[in-house]
């Protein structure tokens, strides 16, 4: 059985001085499945089967002969708040048509280590796996530690996303009658997602005298690179802007986050191919170095963490990143951090002091040139806003703007040589510093 | 007058997920003198597009929280809004002092007669 990764995986402390294998990792290959907004009920659509198609695109992107491949890291759970009802039926066919596990519901509602195993007869040499819960921020995290500290030398690192009918997290057990301890407050009796998130920034306006409107240019620039990003949903399916009167005109989830404060959740998965460094080098794609990874598990004081709370955990974050990468904010190319829900994308990036940002700056950052195109690129992979819920375009585009093969969406204000990428939430994110070169 | 606001997403089988109301539906109901337009979580540039791109003319585009606002700005005998959710479509029309129906309750209407 495949074990989730041990804390001590994670870099999570500061004063840990600079990564121990700094430079030794590299990401090469970048598989995506197509996009879906919810399971049409067929095989060869359930999450196990996409999860297929990006693993073997990963694969085929790194120019790897799939028997060299010894590493399997991934997060097992699919979703954050669409859950299969107790009482539907598992449909055999789609069961049946995979090599399935004890648990029917793998590759349908949750994924598995073995499940991949046994439906990639290809992958003949993987004795590694390891789960990294949460995102595709943290499996990252531990497929560069496990790298890194030779658990395996090629290593496939997998996130996958179902969807289905209905509206998000109001089934499962939050459509019950009870829940065990403080989960009861927030998703039984509670409020939106994006509340917590929203209060923070409530706050933020108040404090700094900013407001709501003053997000649209990011907003609108976030889903302009979306568009730009061809695996993402909206570029596949839907490709509309948010223009600042569609942003403003949007109703409240809960005052002040907006409907498109929100992303949208989606089937898809993506799949990277980590390996050392020497063996990057012979591959298909150029090598991205991994200068750092750094974790956050502060935890709030009470429900939701207060701005304060944010602020000193985003700075100390800040901290970790660099003292591991050996780097400061002025080598940062651009910034990917997390955007789902948008509102705390300027606390990540005030807590980086990205372009020398400060607490309370980055609302009138945002009304300067972030295009990719300009000195100061925001988001350049559009996030869950411009592309849907993922919680990895901005790892991928950070891969591929350094390769170089962003197209549309390259980068061309900047030089693309380090950048960061990471979250979800400013409080317990996972982050990874990347690299055109190793040192 | 009779004024039909038009859910997208659920509702119109352009919608994601595509609805059981054809677009002819909404031109025919148009051409017979009815005041037509959008009321969807669509951006609104978007709802506009998908007008433009079936060169239907409507009167409105709103975001779906805007019901109020359509019947302050048009006067007409009766209001309908046609969507497929409870929550936002049902009840805010029905809040919006707007007649609600359902996509198929729609299709039986004597307005869509000939569509």
């Amino acid at each position: 059985m495949t074990e989730n990764a041990p804390a001590s995986m994670y870099r999570t402390d500061e004063g840990m001085g600079l990564w121990e294998h700094r430079g030794k990792v590299a990401a090469v290959g970048v598989g995506h499945s197509p996009t879906a907004r919810r399971w049409d009920g067929r095989a060869e659509t359930c999450v196990g089967a996409i999860s297929l198609i990006a693993l073997r695109r990963a694969i085929e992107d790194a120019g790897v002969d799939p028997a060299e491949i010894d590493g399997l890291v991934m997060d097992p759970v699919t979703t954050t708040g669409a859950y299969w009802p107790k009482d539907k039926p598992v449909p055999p066919e789609v069961v049946g048509a995979f090599n399935s596990t004890d648990n029917p519901l793998d590759g349908i509602a949750g994924l598995s280590a073995e499940w991949i195993l046994k439906n990639m007869p290809e992958l003949t040499g993987i004795d590694f796996t390891m789960y990294g819960p949460g995102c595709m921020s943290n499996a990252i995290c531990v497929a560069a530690q496990a790298v890194g500290d030779g658990l395996t030398h090629t290593c496939l690192v997998l996130k996958s996303w179902h969807n289905y009918e209905g509206r998000y997290y109001q089934g499962g057990a939050n459509a019950g009658s009870d829940l065990p301890g403080t989960a009861a407050l927030h998703a039984l009796w509670g409020t939106p997602a994006c509340y917590g998130t929203a209060l923070q920034f409530a706050e933020y306006c108040r404090k700094y005298g900013k407001n709501h409107d003053m997000m649209a240019p990011f907003i609108e620039n976030s889903r302009q690179n979306g568009l730009k990003f061809p695996e993402g949903y909206w570029a596949s399916h839907r490709p509309e802007e948010i223009t600042p009167e569609d942003y403003k005109a949007a109703r409240w989830i809960a005052k002040p986050a907006n409907l498109f404060d929100n992303d949208l959740p989606i089937m898809v998965s993506a799949a990277y191919l980590y390996t050392t460094a020497e063996r990057a080098r012979n591959m298909r794609q150029k090598p991205v170095y991994i200068l750092n990874h750094a974790a956050s598990n502060t935890r709030p004081r009470s429900l939701t963490p207060t701005l304060d709370e944010v602020e000193a955990d985003t700075a100390r974050t800040a901290r970790k990143i660099y003292e591991g990468a050996g780097i400061t904010a002025a080598d940062l190319s651009f910034e990917n951090m997390y955007d789902g829900f948008a509102q705390f994308h300027q606390f990540h990036i005030e807590g980086l002091g990205y372009r020398g940002m400060k607490f309370g700056e980055a609302l009138d950052f945002y009304q300067t040139d972030i295009s990719i195109h300009g000195p100061n690129p925001i988001l350049p992979s559009g996030g869950n806003i411009g592309c849907g819920r993922s919680r990895f375009w901005m790892h991928t585009d950070s891969i591929q703007q350094i390769q170089e093969r962003a197209g549309e969406r390259q980068v061309t204000g900047v030089k693309p040589e380090i950048a960061v990428s990471g979250g979800p939430m400013p409080l317990g994110g996972r982050f990874t510093v990347w690299s055109a070169t190793p040192d | 007058m009779i004024l039909i606001s038009f859910d997208i997403d659920g509702t119109l089988t352009v919608g994601d997920p595509p609805g059981i109301l054809p677009m002819e539906m909404v031109r025919a109901v148009k051409e017979q003198g009815c005041l037509v337009g959008s009321c969807s979580d669509r951006p609104i540039s978007a709802q506009r597009a998908i007008w433009a791109s079936h060169n239907i003319e409507v009167d409105f585009t709103v975001s779906k929280h805007m019901l109020p606002d359509v019947k302050a700005e048009f006067a007409a005998d009766v209001y309908y809004h046609i969507g497929d959710r409870e929550d936002l479509d049902r009840r805010p029309a029905l809040e919006a002092g707007f007649e609600f129906l359902w996509p198929h309750e729609a299709v039986e209407m004597p307005w869509v007669e000939g569509t």
